[in-house]
């Protein structure tokens, strides 16, 4: 950059301290849970990552081993160290010996999930804060060839695939085609506007439950309509088992993702069809221009920044598709039909402890979405049409 | 030159016939859109042998109403805990959200320094990284912080963001630098002059970024179910899946449940419309 004259230089300068001053809390946040993160994924992607108890701070200490020994041995709670952890606030009830070893037990507090550890050395006994330790160890490549390998993952990046293809050019193209509608309205765009920001906005996990309800198979809403729809034309309709039937699963899940993003992504596509001047379509007029010709020719041509915006987005937002299989699907569907790459970071990394190779897992998941949002700025971007 | 106050998009369909058409396929769309929280709603009001009537248009509406699906979901679970979860780390990461985000988009919308562009391309970068992937490395983080099944996990890592940034920094754009200038000749610091002058003069973008923040803070569910793992500390969202998997398939009920997640943002909504459309009018545009 071109560093100011001499003159303004102490203003400048200082005004560079002042600004990191300010800047000072946001950095300090977004640095240590973001930045840093993001570069630990990469790191902890070559490492072998596993969790294990350790002993944590002293919280009690005695010399009566022999009285606690017997009795932690017969799965009991030694009345010393109840009176001790009730006066932590921990209720004597809740509390079981979960696992007994010759000099060493485990103890945890069900109403918090802590665990203590009670080490015996010699005549003295120590209760001890469980926390919880990692071990690190590199293994270089290993996480990555791991993954390769591993067919659920394979699956995963399919599937993923599959649902981020169909969903986002779908929900796209019936976003500019509502667009288009409300752009013709006059009247009622407030009420619209609520039906369609509604599903964007509300829980995911709430509305998910009421799509689970939606796609039951027997009593479902959706079955319902598609089997009056079909009686209508006289077709023989087979109740579909949206939630059970491996090629019906992802379709399920494509439904939905519709539904939320449609509206949402029109009404970003309307407030930039409002923003194109009225000449283009005087001139267009001028010229005999057809309804549809000025569509395809002005409407959608000036709505591309917002398109390709609306894109970037739902291309990066799609890709991270977990919560929607987790509540609706109970899992990963039947045959692991709907498994995706984050549902698959998250078992590997938070049911398995694979920490390492779910890390590795998540920066091919990074990898790919970098790649096609590269592709989109410098490929796609050229089609976009800018106004100055 | 006289404009005329026509409007621009009217011009494809403006006759009678077309426009007809126009709305009732629009009206088919808000149907469908609005179907699935109306059938939430009704579902919540049957009992288990209404619920699992034929869903004709008739059977639509509950008859009779039945009111008891929610204070028995509500007693079933400690709702009183999750909506107090909600609420509260709604309400603090809210308020730690726009109080980092003020100074730091006004700095980056007024002032002149070293590293504003590179700043500006580091924090536009991070809109680029699913927050999924740094999942496993802030859970060892939090775990190694000792934050494990605390309130801070779930608080402090949410307390700035790029995106209220990036939005109040277009509204700090637009107030004029001679306020600033006079400002400082009457002697006001600048911490000052941004928090009394400024921030009342952008308070409708301050007030988009609460809104958009507040929900989705409120709809919090992978951060919390992965840094936590005590009843005390599940929100409206953790507590509804763990409900959902405590209850199975009694659909009333679980619409009820449904139906008091969606209510307080369904209520936030209508009372800041305005806000949340600003929130998206803004996003659209480059």
């Amino acid at each position: 950059m071109k560093l100011p004259t001499l003159r303004q230089g102490r203003r400048f300068w200082w005004d560079t301290l002042e600004a990191y001053v300010y800047l000072l809390p946001t950095l300090a946040v977004l640095g240590l849970f973001t930045f840093y993160p993001f570069v630990n994924a990469f790191i902890y992607s070559v490492y072998d990552i596993r969790t294990r108890t350790v002993a944590g701070s002293v919280v009690h200490a005695t010399t009566d081993s022999t009285t606690w020994a017997t009795t932690l041995a017969r799965g009991r709670i030694p009345e010393e160290l109840a009176d001790a952890l009730l006066k932590r606030g921990v209720a004597r009830d809740d509390l079981w010996v979960r696992l007994r070893q010759a000099d060493r037990w485990v103890i945890k507090d069900e109403a918090s999930a802590q665990e203590y550890i009670i080490v015996r050395e010699g005549e003295e006994i120590r209760v001890h804060l469980a926390t919880t330790g990692w071990a690190m160890e590199s293994v270089g490549w290993d996480n990555f060839a791991r993954v390769f390998r591993d067919p659920d993952f394979a699956k995963a990046l399919l599937n993923t695939t599959i649902y981020v293809a169909v969903s986002v050019p779908t929900t796209l193209l019936l976003a500019l085609l509502l667009a288009t509608l409300l752009n013709q309205a006059v009247r009622g765009k407030a009420l619209f506007r609520l039906a369609s920001f509604l599903p964007y906005i509300t829980p995911i996990v709430a509305i998910t439950m009421v799509w689970a309800w939606i796609y039951d198979r027997n009593y479902g809403l959706l079955n319902y309509f598609l089997g009056t729809v079909a009686g209508w034309f006289g077709a023989e309709f087979n109740l579909i088992n949206w939630l059970n039937d491996p090629r019906w699963t992802k379709p399920a899940l494509i439904i939905m993702s519709v539904w939320r993003f449609m509206g949402y992504q029109a009404l970003i596509l309307l407030a930039g069809m409002q923003g194109i001047d009225r000449e283009y379509y005087e001139a267009a007029r001028v010229d005999g221009a057809g309804p549809l010709a000025v569509w395809r020719k002005i409407t959608v041509p000036m709505v591309t920044p917002q398109m390709f915006f609306l894109l970037i987005i739902s291309l990066i937002g799609s890709f991270k598709i977990f919560e929607e299989v987790l509540i609706l699907l109970q899992g990963p569907g039947p045959q692991k039909s709907a498994l995706t790459v984050v549902y698959y970071v998250f078992t590997k990394a938070f049911d398995s402890g694979h920490y390492g190779l779910a890390s590795a897992a998540s920066v091919i998941l990074f990898a790919v979405i970098f790649a096609l949002s590269l592709f989109q700025l410098t490929v796609v971007q050229k089609r976009v049409h800018y106004e100055r | 030159m006289q404009r005329y106050r026509v409007r621009a998009d009217a011009y494809l369909l403006r006759r009678g016939a077309g426009l007809l058409v126009v709305y009732a396929l629009l009206l088919v769309v808000a149907v469908i859109m609005a179907m699935p929280l109306l059938w939430m709603l009704s579902t919540s009001l049957k009992d288990l042998v209404q619920a699992l009537r034929v869903p004709t248009p008739a059977n639509w509406i509950p008859n009779p109403a039945f009111w008891d699906n929610f204070p028995t979901a509500w007693n079933a679970a400690p709702f009183a805990i999750y909506f107090w979860n909600s609420f509260f780390l709604a309400v603090t990461t809210t308020v730690g959200d726009v109080i980092t985000s003020i100074p730091a988009a006004y700095v980056l919308a007024k002032m002149k320094f070293l590293g504003r562009g590179f700043l500006l391309g580091l924090l536009l970068g991070t809109l680029m990284i699913p927050g999924q992937m740094l999942l496993v490395p802030s859970f060892i983080l939090i775990n190694r912080l000792g934050w494990y099944n605390t309130y801070w996990a779930l608080i402090i890592p949410w307390t700035a963001g790029v995106f209220g940034i990036f939005l109040l920094r277009q509204f700090f754009k637009t107030i004029p630098d001679e306020l600033w200038d006079s400002a400082r000749i009457d002697g006001c610091h600048r911490l000052r002059y941004i928090f009394q002058i400024a921030v009342p003069l952008v308070r409708p973008g301050i007030a988009t970024v609460a809104l958009f923040k507040f929900v989705g803070s409120w709809n919090a569910f992978l951060w919390v179910i992965i840094m936590t793992d005590k009843v005390g500390l599940r929100t409206v969202p953790v507590g509804l899946r763990f409900f959902m998997m405590d209850i199975g398939t009694d659909y009333p009920r679980l619409m009820a449940a449904a139906t008091m997640a969606i209510v307080p943002v369904l209520i936030l909504f209508v009372f800041a419309q305005r806000q949340f459309i600003q929130g998206i009018a803004r996003t659209g545009i480059k």
